[in-house]
Parts: structure tokens; C-alpha cells; sequence
């Protein structure tokens, strides 16, 4: 009987859940913000993959979701090793990332990096390259259309370059199919911005609540 | 006893110096033949005196002269080298004009077969060879050629000296340890002469003038000891050192046909009759003379051409040629320790003006898989307006390599760390157009818009300047201030807004015209969105939404 269990348990077709998660080398990098920890897989956003925030608007929140962690990356603990480490490439992003504002949330401007591409080709080119080059620690990239291939392309691009893509994505993408590894969609709340969990690998879709309260 | 202008010394002088090689030289004469030419000096003085005479007293002053060793690379088929065409299958031949009269100077393997001699008329030849190809001798191509392989040359030590026409000198005392051992450097330049199919003669000395006489008389010699000169050189014929017809006729005629012939006769009269110049050369070859030589200088801007057999504009193959000029650039800037931040390509066309490619790279490289990959993504937009024959590559402004060390790491965070920042940022500009990446900084600036600044990526970092109290600021500024719509008197955005705290008056920059009276709120609209608004109090009181706190 447990000989049979072990088998299918060495079966990678097998979906194990928050047990796999927890039990790989799958360790999150802390959010900042506990509740929405509590519900992430690794205990954190996972790395070396695509999350993708689904919006309404810009400007609900989605930045300040990201800046505790972005804030940990671009300050690495040793700077001696990490000496190209810890970028933070923004790729055609909607309005102008405004540094004193990354300042105060404790963001190393000298690891910020920008690119306005000028058209949507040029966009997930752009993202491709910064993500597998392995010098960025995080590319946030701004999308209107992202289709299944090209999020698989971002996925594997995140995997090459050990790095952490974050696809910000209009509501209407809702309906489409990701390779993403975590999909997340923000919307109004009556107590601030409500946070729901659409896939999660390793996790279960949830609704949080007015997450940063 | 007559005495050597060496042995004329002061004897306190001697006895001081007895430990100095020159001293050792002359007192240890070569065991087959001894250079009479020392000895035999007649105590009148010589007329050659005042030039022989700092013999004496520089050998005093070198207190401990550095051991030089010679490599003499001698290429006799140079002619026939430089203006082969490696593709052409039939024999060839070179000649040269003089005085109208088209005379074979050089000839390959398979027309000397056919009988075809240097010397022989270029009538002659063709009779002979119906299918000779004859090729005029250009001094030009061959200077190119003798500078190329200096150039080449330079990787084995850092003096090169280019005797023209068709012997190059190189100085490698320093660079046996490098190349491990004389035997291991001396084959790893005749294996480099004959990938370039130069085939070149190669002779060892400690002086320039004895190793050049030794590669020029064909002895693939390798003499380490200025002891062992004069022995050496006693066998070589005379007309290897290259002197006049008249002088070697003369020569002849009294007898002396080999170098040490011409060492046993006496320098007095030597010099009165072939010119104390001869005899100064003669010294020098045996090192009893400094014989300084003039470092070849490569130029410091790389610059090649390759031309192509026929037009082509098919990329690939362009792409192919690129490379080949890439690498002969890395090779070039290699053994200068430099690197390069710009390079220039033209595609030369037959009837258009030329097209020019400029590369630029942040930080200053050598790698030219950076280089190709720049090109790669560049070449895709380029327009060739006809097809290429000639591409040339020039390199800018050089600079020397700063190497950087790499730290040892055990807690080594596993992120790839296979290239610079600046590559990224290169590629991606090469693509998008450099000014649409960049990175960031701050200024220490009350008006909002004009608190930050693009900086340069591969810049290192400078401290941000950051004074203000520390006053919420929104994530995303909006480029441009967007007037909100009144409703009741009161600012919309999506709805209702509703103000947060206390307002932030910024009223500054008056100095220069682009001064600012607002006061900055902090607002909410319905959908919970926090943005960051202001109202113009030199506007009669209009608002505007500045930025999104994302």
C-alpha cells in the first residue's frame, strides 16, 4: 500500500498542491505586507517566474503591492558580491516612475532601469532580453495583449535569467489562458483595494480584503 | 705586445670591471677562430680613433648592460607574398622593372619547375611558361605586408623593429619565460609564419646585425652567448652582410670571402680602405657596439578592409566578413591591452557613396561577440543602397583595458552573472534607440517635475540627493499636468474626490521664469485610487492631477 503511494507520489503528473511548493526550493520573497504572504505559496512572491496583476485602472495599489519587495531586491544584504545584481528594469511603463517616491519607499534608484519602447513587439522584446540576461532582478513590464504564447516566452525568459517578471495587464485579459505562475487582479474595495488570487501555482485562488490593512 | 683599444684601458679601470662581461668577451675568444682584428691594432693611432675610442669607455660605463637576444625573422619570398592571389592556381611569377627592362625576380615552385629563374627576361619567361602569370612587383604592398606581420608579431614581445625591406627584428630576452623557454617561443613563431604562409628564415643572436647575417646566409642558428658570436659569424660568406658589389669584389679579391676573414685583418686598415662605417657595422654584429633599433609603433586606430571577390548584398554573408574584421580586431586590441567604445563600418558600394555603420558601446570592450551581436541588430535596420564591395572596420578612439577583478564569493546567490549591465542596456538601445533607456536619479529640487532626472545606466552610482522632509510623493508623475473638471466648485476624478490632510504649498522657482504658487493635496475619488492634486493659486484657483500613487 505505501509502496503504491510512494510510486504515485514520484509521478510528476500528480498535483500535489501547497505540499510540493512547500517542500521545494520554492522559497517566496516576502511581500511586505503578512496577509497576502499567508496565502502565497513559498511564503511570498515566487521567484524566477511570471506574475501578472490584472487592473481596472492604474493606480489602484499595484505599486505600492510591489515596493516592499522591489525594495529588497535592489538593495542586496552584501554589496561586494552582488555587484550587477539587483535591477529593476521598468519596460513601458504608462506614466513617469516618479524616483523621489521610489526613494521613499526605499528603493536603490541606481539599480532602476527604464525603457520606453515604442511599439508592442518592441515591449516584450525588450522584457525577453532584460529578463534573460540575468542582470535583472525584476522586470515590471506594461502590456495591453499577452497572449498565451508570449507569456510562455516571458515564463521561460524568467527561468533563464533567474529573474521576476511582473506583467501588468488591463481586466479584460480576465478571460485569457497564462503560463503565468501567480495571477493576481486588484479591485476597489469599500475598505481599500481588494486583492484576489486568480491562479496560483502550488496555491489556491482566494479574495483578500483590503490586503495592506 | 700591441694592445686592443679595449685593453688600452687604464689598468685600475680593468681590474674594477674584470667581472663585466665585456672584459670576459675579449679575454675568451672563440675557440676556432680568434678575431685577430682585436689584436693586431698598430700603436700609431688608427685613423678610426675618435670613433673607436667610446668602445673603450661606454664598455666602462654600462655597469651591468641587460642581456638582449635577437630573433631575426628574414623573409625572402616577400615579393611573390604580397601580391599573391591565394586563389589563383597557375604559376607565378614576380618581376621587376628596371630601366624598362621587366626582369623575373621571384618565381613560385612550379614555374621555377618550367626553368624560370630569377633574373631571366620576362619575354624569356613566357616563352618558357605560356601560362605564367606575371605579377609586378609593388614595394608598397610588401611595406604593408612587413607591417601586418609586425603587428602580428607584436604578441611575442613588445619590440618589433621593422628592418625593410623584408626582415623584421624582434628583441625577446623578456619574453622567453612568458613563452616558455627559447625553443617553445622560437616554435610557436614559425608555426604562426606558416599559418600565414610566410615562409620566413629565423636565426637567434645576441646582437640584431649578427642575427640578420645568420637568418640572410639561411642558418637557422641560435647563438645565446656573445662568446659564441665571433665563431659563428666567421662561417657566413660575405655577401650575407649585404654590402656594396664593389666592396665585396674588392674583398674577394684580397682573399676574404667569410666574415672571419674579414675579422682577422687589421682595423687600421680596414677601415682606411672599406670605411670606418664597415668596421663600426662589423663591431657591432659582434656586440662590442650598441646597435640600437627603432621599435616598429603600430598605429593605435585599428583599421581593415576587406574587399569582396564580387558585389554581394546578401546579409549573411555580409554578416560573415563583419565578423572576420571583428576578429581581427579583437586580436589587434588583445595584444595591446586596449579597448575600444566605438567602431565604424563602411560598406563601400561601386557607384553609391558609402554607408557607414557606427557602433557605440557604454562601456569600453574588447569582446566582440558584444560587438556582433550590436551589429546583428543593427544591420537588420541598415539600408543598403547597392551592392557591397568593400567593407571597412576602423576603430575609434582607443583607450587601455581596465581589468577588473572579480570577488570570491561562497554564498553565491546562483543569479547568472554572464555579462554586464551595459550589454543589456546596449542591446536594448541598439534596438529601440538609445534615449528610450535610461536610468535615474534625483535633484535637489522643490518643483516636482524637476526633482528627478534620466542619468546614464552604466554609470556608478552617485548618491541621490534627497533633503526635502520627508513629504508623501505619488509613484507615477504624470508628464504633464492634467487640469480635473469642477463640479460644484470642487475637483472630479472618476468620481468625487475626497481631500486628505493637510495641503503642501510649493510656491518656488522664481529665479527662472518656470516659478510655481500650488498647493498640493492628497486626494481619494470613489474607486479608492490616491492621487495627488494640486491647485494653481496663480490660475484663479484651477486644479490639476500631477501624479498617481499607484
Amino acid at each position: 500500500m505505501a509502496d503504491t503511494l510512494e510510486k504515485l507520489l514520484q509521478n510528476p503528473r500528480l498535483w500535489r498542491g501547497r505540499d510540493q511548493a512547500g517542500n521545494s526550493n520554492w522559497q517566496g520573497l516576502p511581500s511586505g505586507y503578512p496577509k497576502l504572504d499567508r496565502h502565497l505559496p513559498g511564503g511570498g512572491w515566487p521567484q524566477r517566474a511570471l506574475t501578472e496583476i490584472l487592473l481596472e485602472h492604474y493606480g489602484m495599489g499595484e505599486l505600492q503591492l510591489l515596493m516592499p519587495a522591489l525594495a529588497r531586491l535592489s538593495k542586496p544584504e552584501d554589496h561586494e558580491v552582488s555587484d550587477e545584481a539587483g535591477w529593476i528594469a521598468w519596460i513601458a511603463p504608462p506614466f513617469q516612475p516618479y524616483p523621489p517616491a521610489l526613494l521613499q519607499w526605499g528603493i536603490n534608484l541606481s539599480r532602476i532601469l527604464i525603457v520606453r519602447p515604442r511599439q508592442e513587439s518592441e515591449t516584450l522584446w525588450s522584457a525577453e532580453q532584460a529578463l534573460s540576461s540575468g542582470n535583472c532582478a525584476a522586470v515590471l513590464i506594461w502590456l495591453d495583449a499577452l497572449d498565451d504564447y508570449s507569456s510562455r516566452r516571458l515564463q521561460l525568459a524568467a527561468e533563464k535569467g533567474q529573474s521576476w517578471a511582473i506583467a501588468f495587464r488591463p481586466l479584460a485579459a480576465l478571460s485569457q489562458s497564462s503560463a503565468a505562475a501567480l495571477r493576481i487582479q486588484l479591485i476597489s474595495g469599500e475598505k481599500g483595494t481588494d486583492l484576489g488570487i486568480l491562479k496560483s501555482r502550488g496555491g489556491r485562488p482566494v479574495v483578500l480584503r483590503d490586503y495592506a490593512g | 705586445m700591441t694592445l686592443s683599444p679595449e685593453q688600452r684601458q687604464p689598468q685600475r679601470s680593468r681590474v674594477h670591471n674584470s667581472g663585466s662581461s665585456h672584459n670576459l668577451r675579449v679575454s675568451m675568444p672563440s675557440p676556432k677562430k680568434s678575431p685577430a682584428i682585436l689584436r693586431e691594432v698598430s700603436p700609431t693611432p688608427p685613423v678610426t680613433q675618435p670613433s673607436l675610442a667610446p668602445v673603450a669607455e661606454q664598455a666602462t660605463l654600462w655597469a651591468a648592460p641587460a642581456r638582449r637576444l635577437w630573433l631575426c625573422i628574414y623573409l625572402p619570398g616577400l615579393p611573390h607574398q604580397a601580391v599573391r592571389d591565394t586563389n589563383a592556381k597557375e604559376a607565378m611569377a614576380v618581376f621587376e622593372d628596371k630601366e624598362g627592362v621587366r626582369r623575373i625576380l621571384l618565381a613560385d615552385k612550379e614555374a621555377r619547375a618550367a626553368g624560370v629563374v630569377p633574373g631571366l627576361a620576362v619575354n624569356a619567361a613566357l616563352a618558357l611558361l605560356p601560362t605564367l602569370r606575371l605579377q609586378e612587383r609593388s614595394l608598397q604592398r610588401e611595406r604593408q605586408a612587413l607591417e601586418t606581420l609586425a603587428t602580428w608579431a607584436e604578441q611575442f614581445t613588445s619590440f618589433v623593429s621593422i628592418e625593410a625591406p623584408d626582415i623584421l627584428l624582434l628583441e625577446i630576452a623578456g619574453s622567453l619565460k612568458l613563452f616558455g623557454g627559447l625553443s617553445s617561443l622560437r616554435q610557436s613563431i614559425a608555426t604562426g609564419l606558416d599559418e600565414r604562409s610566410f615562409g620566413g628564415l629565423l636565426s637567434i643572436a645576441p646582437t640584431p646585425l649578427a642575427a640578420t647575417w645568420l637568418a640572410k646566409a639561411g642558418r637557422r642558428a641560435c647563438i645565446q652567448e656573445e662568446a659564441d658570436l665571433a665563431g659563428a659569424l666567421s662561417e657566413l660568406p660575405m655577401r650575407c652582410l649585404g654590402w656594396p658589389g664593389s666592396v665585396n669584389e674588392s674583398l674577394s679579391g684580397m682573399g676574404v670571402t667569410h666574415v672571419g676573414d674579414a675579422l682577422r685583418l687589421p682595423r687600421e686598415g680596414f677601415a682606411r680602405r672599406f670605411g670606418a662605417a664597415r668596421l663600426l657595422e662589423l663591431d657591432r654584429a659582434l656586440g662590442r657596439l650598441p646597435d640600437p633599433r627603432q621599435s616598429h609603433r603600430t598605429p593605435e586606430r585599428f583599421c581593415s578592409e576587406y574587399e569582396l571577390s564580387e558585389e554581394a548584398s546578401a546579409s549573411d554573408l555580409l554578416l560573415n566578413v563583419c565578423q572576420e574584421l571583428l576578429i581581427e580586431l579583437e586580436r589587434f586590441l588583445l595584444t595591446r591591452q586596449l579597448s575600444v567604445q566605438r567602431v565604424l563600418f563602411s560598406f563601400f558600394h561601386l557607384k553609391e557613396p558609402a554607408t557607414h555603420l557606427i557602433l557605440g558601446c557604454v562601456q569600453a570592450g574588447r569582446n566582440i561577440e558584444h560587438w556582433f551581436d550590436l551589429l546583428k541588430i543593427k544591420f537588420d535596420e541598415l539600408e543598403l543602397s547597392a551592392p557591397v564591395i568593400v567593407i571597412r572596420l576602423r576603430s575609434g578612439q582607443s583607450q587601455a583595458l581596465t581589468a577588473r577583478t572579480s570577488k570570491f564569493s561562497f554564498n553565491d546567490t546562483g543569479r547568472q552573472q554572464s555579462e554586464p549591465i551595459a550589454h543589456l542596456v546596449e542591446r536594448i538601445g541598439a534596438r529601440i534607440g538609445d534615449e528610450s533607456i535610461h536610468g535615474v536619479r534625483t535633484v535637489a529640487e522643490h518643483r516636482p517635475q524637476y526633482a528627478w532626472m534620466p542619468a546614464d545606466p552604466a554609470e556608478v552610482a552617485v548618491p541621490s540627493y534627497w533633503c526635502e522632509e520627508r513629504q508623501r510623493r505619488p509613484l507615477w508623475l504624470l508628464p504633464e499636468p492634467r487640469q480635473l473638471h469642477l463640479e460644484q466648485g470642487a475637483p472630479v476624478y472618476q468620481g468625487a474626490l475626497k481631500l486628505l490632510g493637510r495641503p503642501e504649498r510649493l510656491e518656488t522657482g522664481w529665479w527662472d521664469g518656470d516659478g510655481i504658487a500650488r498647493d498640493y493635496y492628497v486626494a481619494v475619488n470613489p474607486a479608492g485610487i490616491h492621487i495627488w492634486i494640486y491647485q494653481d493659486r496663480r490660475s484663479k484657483g484651477a486644479w490639476y492631477l500631477h501624479g498617481i500613487f499607484g
